[in-house]
């Protein structure tokens, strides 16, 4: 693993029960790049960003971020730095839209004027600034995932953890909200089933398989016809940046 | 705060200091209009009968019954913010079924004067603790974050056991002695004296700090745990730290005017109709139309069928029964 890693994740194992749920898994997250983390339903992609946004403590194995332990960190210094758009439904009746992004910033200590700024910047990037004053519990699952987007923009921490970015969201925003992240210049690592998503954005990939690391590194790499064959049970080539899909195995 | 939040909040501070000051002027004795206002100002000339009704009878029930309004809308809020559950309440714990088994278990086992004086709020109080912290203690696991989830069915255990006590107890108990715990556990605060305001009057301002002062973390938890873990909030310490403040305070309560139900669910709702769901506003404003509900009902209990009182139950039970309907078909639209 390179010194220059923003965070690195060491030989981290889960265990649910007798289930175990990611099995000795290292890798490390390189600043600036956008990472895809792939694998079939059940890999443990979700469970992996649980751990990396705290939510979850692994069994054994640490998280290391700036060269500190995950543990080290205060959680509020850790929350300004490392953000999630996480996969849980919530109703949010009786918070506006402005508030709900207002919270995102809860882990910065900002001026009232540059936190109205910042929500409203990260509004009108998600097309929701003219309803900023509405009630969030009326919003679609779509426009409630874009409402979670805007949250993170606002607050544009060092490492964007995305699960499953692109849940609800129809075509257009799936892109223009991918796009925006990315014109951030920040470190992302996003989880993904829509691999041509994943190939339009990452230039990196972790693939897990039954919460093993199955394969690390530049897309192309990774996505062979044999792992996916492998891990997603598919025929598939990756071409000219594209990855073709004949069938099901 | 907003020019309308603020006019909201002096409004309904208005409105508490009117209903208080109807508190005092109004109860079963009749008396002229004058002699009232008289005694109130403690006037040199007023009748020593009349400031000793208004002074040492009603205004420390009026006191009471609104620390006990303002103390269960609080704990309401905290409840519904923690689990995320618009029907959760303060007793929700186990703590309603514990002060009831510890009033009873008094009256069953120990002596009439003590249980008379003192004694029966205070095993109210006790019993109350005493579910909470088995509730607590069944569901907490070492290492791991308190599940809100295993906190509800806990909670209902609890209650389960100790209702099958307080029946267990009064199936033992003499029917002539269980009056005065049913009464006192349908809700009254016609015994308040001013040395019984002080464990809530010391407890309900701290408290009202402190959860004002966390409110942008209970926002955060009303985002979900997961959303909430991830900006920061230690999840475990805040459910663990306000589940024992709410605990408090409707101990508290309970000690003050017995078991008082509907205002911990409906008032922290109507406060969230007018000022919508953040803490900040929600909180102070749930705290101050605790106190006008409570304040008022304990009015019409007194005065309704004077001489006689009803229990505070009774009256809340029926006003709380239509907005209760709305909240849960609002619940059930997911809104």
């Amino acid at each position: 693993m390179g010194s220059e890693a923003l965070a690195e994740i060491r030989n981290v194992s889960l265990w649910k029960g007798k289930s175990r749920i990611l099995d000795d898994v290292s890798f490390s997250i390189a600043p600036g790049r956008f990472q895809a983390l792939l694998g079939p339903n059940g890999a443990g992609k979700s469970s992996l960003m649980r751990i990396l946004y705290r939510a979850e403590k692994p069994s054994s194995g640490a998280v290391h971020f700036e060269g500190r332990t995950q543990r080290d960190w205060p959680r509020r210094a850790y929350a300004a730095r490392v953000g999630a758009l996480v996969q849980e439904a919530v109703n949010l009746s009786g918070l506006s839209l402005r508030n709900v992004v207002g919270l995102g910033l809860l882990p910065l200590s900002l001026s009232r004027g540059e936190a109205d700024e910042r929500c409203m910047d990260a509004l009108e990037t998600v097309g929701l600034a003219a309803r900023a004053g509405e009630d969030a519990g009326y919003l679609s699952g779509g426009e409630q995932q874009r409402l979670f987007f805007a949250q993170l923009l606002a607050l544009d921490p060092e490492i964007y953890l995305l699960d499953e970015p692109h849940n609800h969201l129809d075509l257009h925003y799936q892109y223009v909200l991918l796009e925006a992240v990315r014109a951030r210049g920040k470190t992302v690592l996003a989880s993904f089933h829509d691999l041509t998503l994943a190939t339009r954005f990452c230039d990196r990939a972790v693939l897990l398989d039954h919460g093993r690391l199955a394969a690390e590194g530049p897309l192309h790499d990774v996505l062979t016809p044999e792992r996916m064959a492998e891990v997603y049970r598919v025929d598939a080539r990756f071409d000219d940046g594209v990855v073709r899909i004949t069938g099901a195995l | 705060m907003t020019m309308r939040y603020g006019a909201l909040l002096g409004g309904s501070l208005v409105a508490l200091a009117l209903a208080m000051l109807a508190g005092a002027f109004w109860g079963t004795a009749e008396l002229p209009w004058d002699e009232r206002l008289k005694a109130l100002i403690l006037a040199p000339d007023a009748q020593r009968n009349l400031v000793l009704i208004i002074w040492e009878w009603r205004l420390p029930r009026v006191f009471m019954v609104a620390l006990v309004g303002g103390a269960l809308a609080l704990s309401g809020v905290v409840m519904q913010a923690l689990l995320r559950n618009p029907l959760a309440d303060p007793y929700l714990l186990g703590l309603s079924s514990g002060a009831s088994a510890g009033a009873t278990a008094g009256i069953v086992w120990l002596p009439a004067a003590f249980v008379a004086s003192v004694g029966l709020p205070l095993l109210a109080f006790a019993g109350a603790m005493a579910a909470f912290l088995i509730t607590l203690g069944l569901s907490f696991s070492p290492g791991r974050d308190l599940d809100k989830l295993v906190v509800i069915l806990a909670g209902v255990a609890v209650s389960l056991f100790f209702t099958s006590m307080s029946a267990f107890f009064l199936h033992l108990a003499d029917p002539h002695v269980t009056r005065e715990a049913l009464s006192f556990l349908m809700g009254s605060a016609a015994r308040a004296r001013w040395g019984d305001l002080n464990p809530l009057l010391v407890a309900l301002p701290i408290a009202c700090v402190i959860v004002f002062f966390l409110s942008p973390m209970l926002d955060a938890v009303l985002l979900g745990d997961e959303r909430a873990v991830a900006l920061g909030t230690p999840l475990g310490a805040l459910r663990l730290g306000l589940f024992s403040l709410a605990a408090l305070l409707t101990g508290l309560s309970v000690a003050g005017a017995g078991i008082v139900g509907f205002v911990g669910l409906i008032v922290p709702h109507m406060a969230r109709l007018l000022v919508g769901a953040p803490h900040r506003r929600l909180v102070p404003l749930a705290v101050v139309l605790g106190m006008i509900v409570m304040v008022v009902v304990d009015l019409l209990c007194r005065t309704l069928l004077a001489p006689e009182e009803l229990p505070l139950s009774v009256l809340l039970a029926l006003f709380a029964a239509p907005p209760f309907v709305y909240v849960l078909r609002r619940a059930r639209r997911g809104l």
